[in-house]
């Protein structure tokens, strides 16, 4: 765990306070907000270093937003300005095109931008709701020239949806998660050819969904247990070479083939961004690389809560709404002093099949939503922690489960230090 | 002689996901195998008889902090027309300031469906 101390001349810094501090201005920090606001908490300022609010909605145009939510199927602009719309309605303060430099243990939050300079809030709360990042090039070690062409998804999304530029124009893209097939059906709606999209797995790790209607739709090769090993070309991109992989990922040699094409596309993995949690000491979860939270959201340091992809990259925006507003809810709480305070803890360790879960601790017995992460598809699936039986018909690791954790557990588990969450094959009903 | 084909069709109605089989004899559903509920055999024959999806796409603005507008469809439109809905709209700009929920084509291609704006854009004079 690396400790960052920044120097930034704290003397000449302007410093001011602040009841909760929300970095970030995406689904999850813009319903944390709303929340706190709801609380009765007046003293609130949003961070955000895009030029605008929304974080990565307003670049996602395509449907499938809002179904539990808001019953409704929305775009993703469509999604995010209820909620843009919200917080000016409210006049809740927000400054855009600012940066966060670092979090403080003492919630301290350092921050930076163009008309006031360098400024520090002093918070008695800190809503932590940075999001994630892709896997870059060099993160997935692909050998080869360095030439232009090669972008991860996000980076496509944003060039084509927001700026205006087809980014290629013969495209092969590196992974079948979600943000990979929705740009290889953006690319094939725009006229550019999308030769097909290489995936290490067995199977396909995005939606069903996403498979029928962004590849089956546009006739896109899909092709299982390959991965991309070489770029070629100087100035740009002119073929990638790629390889089939056996069961433990590793290039089975004579396998090679090329593909020409002016554009890689990388969807090989997100990451939650917790540099500024890892300066606040908060400990993060080795595993999901996110702030072990409790089941009200806040994090190892007292009065700092997170919500969102930082923590955990969810699947859907309705889920990071929800944990947004869980947090802003106890964020507010926190502040007025109406939290209760941490008892024993129980430790929720991931058990068979299960790959983690969130959040990864109860203190308090206050109501929650567990999110859980399978390793496997199972079907006819039981869900198991303490006396707690769930069945679902397919669970599936592209797909987080969501269970409300009842009162009842807690008053079972009282005492106990560990429970384990285990999720296996059920019998056929 | 009958003309009998088998089609695959994913059902996307819930996360198992059935890989149906569709018998079609003559140009019509003789049978559908594998599929588990009734919500899918619902879905599997409409996608077969007539595939429904969303249209979205982006299209040229002017005088915006922004270069291109999200635009949607009012209501689903048969699959094979997605190409042409995208064709139809590449002429078009759109001028700021723009409404959420604005029509920027009404009936597209006969379609009986608009496309209409997916957000608010102000003008550059408003920001």
């Amino acid at each position: 765990m690396r400790l960052r101390t920044p120097d930034f001349g704290v003397n000449k810094l302007h410093k001011r306070k602040v009841d909760i501090a929300i970095v970030g201005g995406g689904a999850a920090g813009l319903s944390a907000t709303l929340k706190a606001k709801e609380m009765g908490i007046e003293d609130l300022i949003i961070l955000e270093r895009n030029e605008e609010l929304g974080g990565i909605l307003p670049q996602c145009i395509h449907t499938g937003f809002g179904l539990h939510y808001f019953k409704e199927n929305l775009t993703g602009p469509e999604y995010i300005s209820r909620f843009v719309k919200r917080v000016k309605e409210l006049k809740i303060p927000f400054k855009l095109a600012t940066m966060v430099l670092s979090v403080s243990p003492k919630k301290e939050v350092i921050a930076v931008n163009s008309p006031d300079g360098l400024f520090e809030y002093r918070a008695k709360a800190v809503i932590l709701a940075m999001g994630c990042r892709e896997k870059t090039r060099g993160m997935l070690g692909i050998a080869g020239t360095r030439p232009a062409g090669v972008l991860t998804a996000g980076t496509a999304q944003r060039l084509m949806d927001i700026e205006g530029f087809l980014p290629g124009k013969e495209v092969v893209i590196l992974g079948s998660g979600d943000i990979g097939l929705i740009m290889a059906r953006r690319f094939a709606m725009e006229g550019a050819e999308v030769k097909a999209i290489v995936e290490i797995l067995p199977y396909p790790s995005g939606l069903d969904r996403n498979i029928v209607q962004c590849l089956e739709d546009f006739n896109i090769p899909l092709l299982l247990q390959y991965t991309v090993t070489i770029t070629h070309g100087i100035n740009r991109v002119s073929a990638v070479t790629i390889a089939k992989v056996g069961e433990d990922m590793r290039v089975i040699k004579g396998t090679e083939k090329t593909i020409t094409c002016d554009t890689l596309i990388l969807s090989a993995g997100l990451i939650p961004e917790n540099e500024l949690s890892e300066g606040a000491g908060i400990l993060l979860d080795p595993r999901i690389k996110g702030p072990i939270v409790d089941e009200v959201m806040e994090t190892s340091v007292q009065g700092i809560f997170a919500c969102g992809n930082v923590v955990h990259v969810h699947n859907l925006v309705d889920d990071v709404t929800n944990t947004g507003e869980l947090a802003g809810k106890n964020a507010a709480r926190f502040v007025l002093n109406e939290l209760p305070s941490r008892k024993e803890k129980t430790v929720l360790k991931p058990g068979a099949n299960v790959k983690y879960v969130v959040p990864q601790m109860i203190c308090r017995g206050e109501p929650t939503t567990l999110h859980i992460r399978v390793e496997k598809p199972i079907r006819d699936a039981e869900i198991r922690i303490a006396d707690l039986r769930i069945s679902r018909r397919m669970v599936k690791p592209s797909e987080t489960i969501a269970i409300n954790l009842p009162q009842s557990l807690f008053e079972e588990v009282k005492g106990r230090t560990r429970l384990d969450v285990i999720v296996e094959e059920g019998s056929r009903k | 002689m009958k003309k009998r084909e088998e089609r695959l069709v994913t059902c996307i109605v819930c996360p198992v996901a059935c890989k149906a089989k569709v018998t079609v004899k003559n140009g019509k559903i003789s049978k559908i195998d594998d599929v588990e509920c009734a919500r899918g055999e619902k879905y599997v024959t409409d996608e077969l008889q007539k595939p429904m999806r969303d249209f979205f796409t982006v299209i040229k603005m002017k005088g915006a902090m922004v270069a291109v507008l999200p635009v949607r469809s009012t209501q689903p439109i048969p699959r094979e027309k997605l190409l042409d809905c995208s064709q139809e709209l590449i002429d078009v700009v759109v001028e700021a300031p723009v409404e959420m929920g604005q029509i920027i084509m009404e009936n597209i291609l006969g379609l009986d469906v608009d496309i209409i704006s997916s957000r608010e854009v102000r003008s550059k004079q408003q920001n």
